[in-house]
């Protein structure tokens, strides 16, 4: 015995030093996740039988591909223009005008404003008697009606990116800082335009990090609650959706809820899946 | 055709407060492999900047080619540069690096296969076509510089410190590769560098600076032998420099005072009777004798301070009069600390140095 301790002293030593970690996963993240899957293969109101029949009927329901598509398009959308914004924005960061370090925190605002609150301040900015609209008809008098934003999908697709660009931003931003400037300066000599030096040489370069915070932009988005609840109007992507499982019937519909975040949590799995193969690609190697 | 290539007329760069190139005047032939040389923060990659154009100069005038290129932006300057840390494109393989100056440009798939191919030859990098830089040794990854710099055949190849961050060994091969290629290519080249060894067995010519300004200009054996200012002799190789005062200025020699003995040396411009100035010369060229019978004209008595035995020569401190000289002798006599010697400083070998004298080629 005292032999066996000897030898594997270190071994033991570590699992003794793993355990705090090993009980908060099982605790926190394992056994929660356990629950949901198993709950959602029980008939409603009953713990002893199993079924189907929550997924064949959320699957089966008409407006099922509709809510998939709509969180998949919002997503996306969202993924997408926080890059076509991140890119100008953080090669102007890095230039350290003026002025950027109030920006670098700006950037940092919608992160750590909670999304209720920002989505109440959305609301009220781009309302038919809020800010941008009162510059539109008084200040610039481009308009006469005010421009409807507002639980309008365009609108509910700003308000996303407003809420989750700031990922892409940042992880761009560190990358791009990160870039040795040499290889600009090698790309300028050898004769490439400044356009030509960010096509040729900057963008493929900084892709692993936008690749990452767009990853991360993409799986916040997919899963977005407090915004579209509250902004979306009738346009309800599927945390919505599963959250009115619970909050709109009596008794809740827990076991149909279940299911339905098994059903989320597959796409989302499958789809990062298949974005990171083929955003990698160009860059790996 | 001017017979420069190109020419920096009165540059001065300013960071701030700090002036980088202080009125710099620089010429550099065609054809000719010109090293500037000097101690980090002596200006020379600001010089350098100030050709590819990545630095605009405050005042000034840049011509390449006979052309005032001052405003000219960077990328239609057509120039080719090695960098310190190679700066290779890690994205792309060995031939597209090499291949990035001709995609820039344009030009024809095949045209480009061809003198992508020549270039690799040339460094003898062929096979690693498909490699990525980071597959590469040092050695090998400034090769690919060498060919993405040469395969365009720009008018000026410039490196900044191309060796810096080779070992020592494969520095001193490649410094022979480096000059070999810019002889059989008849390449106009700039090189910077800090270190003295590299640039006297480099360079057609050397511009020696120091804080901004140019030191003096020459030939490896004219910046040797005949050193401008304190500095140039200081940073290049050993030396020894005594106070001296002018006693006489003849038509064939200055007759210096040296604590109170008479020293000759070869004529020199602007001395005067009276004036303090800098009796210099190379340790190596210093004699030493035994005190023992009269002294010869050039020799003056001292005693032997400090001897260090460096296996292939003897390096001595000697005192003269208060005064440490330092002496390295290859011959088999050996002195002894304490020992009364005979210090002979060489007539032609000995130059005068006016140590106010900072800033001499504007």
């Amino acid at each position: 015995m005292a032999s066996f301790l000897k030898k594997h002293r270190y071994a033991l030593i570590s699992f003794v030093m793993l355990l705090p970690g090993l009980a908060s996963f099982f605790g926190l993240f394992f056994y929660p996740m356990l629950v949901t899957v198993v709950r959602s293969f029980r008939p409603e109101g009953v713990t002893t039988a199993w079924t189907l029949r929550n997924y064949t009927d959320f699957l089966g329901q008409a407006s099922t591909r509709q809510v998939i598509l709509l969180t998949f398009f919002l997503a996306i959308a969202c993924t997408l223009l926080s890059i076509v914004l991140s890119v100008p924005l953080t090669l102007l960061l890095r230039q350290k005008l003026a002025g950027h370090r109030l920006f670098r925190l700006t950037i940092l605002v919608p992160i750590t404003v909670p999304g209720l609150v920002g989505a109440l301040g959305l609301l009220l900015f781009y309302g038919s008697r809020g800010w941008l609209n009162l510059l539109l008809m008084q200040g610039l008098h481009v308009v006469q009606e005010p421009v409807k934003i507002n639980y309008t999908l365009t609108g509910l697709v700003i308000f996303y990116v407003w809420h989750y660009f700031s990922y892409t931003a940042v992880t761009t931003l560190s990358t791009l800082e990160g870039l040795d400037p040499a290889f600009e300066e090698a790309a300028r000599v050898a004769g490439a335009s400044p356009w030509q030096v960010l096509r040729h040489v900057v963008i493929p370069l900084i892709m692993p990090g936008i690749l990452a915070g767009s990853v991360l932009t993409f799986m916040a988005a997919f899963g977005a609650f407090s915004i579209p609840l509250i902004t979306g109007g009738s346009y309800r992507p599927l945390a919505v959706q599963i959250y009115k499982q619970i909050e709109v019937f009596t008794p809740a519909r827990w076991e149909a809820a279940s299911a339905m975040a098994v059903v989320m949590a597959l796409l989302q799995l499958v789809f990062l899946t298949f974005y990171m193969r083929v955003l990698r690609r160009p860059t790996a190697s | 055709m001017s017979d420069w290539m190109i020419e920096l007329v009165d540059i001065t760069k300013r960071y701030g407060n700090i002036v980088a190139n202080d009125h710099v005047t620089l010429r550099i032939r065609r054809g000719e492999l010109m090293t500037l040389l000097g101690p980090s923060g002596c200006g020379k990659t600001t010089a350098l900047r100030c050709i590819t154009g990545q630095n605009i100069p405050d005042e000034g005038r840049v011509f390449i080619d006979g052309k005032d290129v001052t405003d000219v932006p960077t990328h239609r300057r057509e120039l080719g540069m090695v960098f310190q840390n190679f700066a290779l494109f890690p994205h792309m393989t060995v031939f597209e690096n090499v291949e990035f100056p001709l995609m820039i440009r344009r030009m024809d798939k095949s045209e480009r296969a061809k003198l992508v191919r020549d270039a690799l030859k040339l460094v003898r990098l062929e096979g690693y076509e498909k490699h990525y830089p980071r597959q590469l040794s040092g050695g090998q990854q400034q090769r690919v510089g060498l060919a993405r710099a040469l395969v365009y055949r720009p008018k000026v190849l410039l490196l900044d410190e191309p060796l810096s961050n080779l070992d020592a060994k494969l520095r001193e091969e490649m410094r022979f590769e480096i000059k070999d290629l810019q002889q059989r290519l008849g390449i106009t080249a700039v090189y910077v560098t800090h270190d003295q060894e590299e640039a006297l067995a480099l360079s057609d010519r050397v511009a020696v600076m120091n804080k901004g300004c140019v030191q003096q200009v020459g030939t490896p054996a004219e910046i040797y032998d005949h050193p401008a200012t304190k500095f140039v002799a200081d940073f290049i190789g050993l030396s020894d420099f005594i106070p001296a005062k002018v006693v006489a200025v003849e038509p064939e020699r200055v007759v210096l005072d040296v604590q109170g003995e008479r020293i000759a040396a070869p004529p020199s411009e602007s001395v005067s009777p009276g004036l303090d100035v800098l009796l210099f010369i190379r340790p190596n060229d210093v004699r030493l004798r035994a005190a023992e019978g009269d002294r010869q004209p050039n020799e003056i008595a001292g005693v032997i301070a400090k001897s260090t035995y460096l296996g292939d020569k003897f390096d001595y401190r000697v005192d003269v009069h208060g005064v440490e000289v330092r002496v390295q002798t290859h011959g088999a006599e050996r002195f002894d600390n304490g020992q009364a010697v005979y210090v002979y400083l060489p007539h032609e070998r000995c130059r005068i140095i006016l140590e106010s004298l900072v800033c001499p080629v504007r």
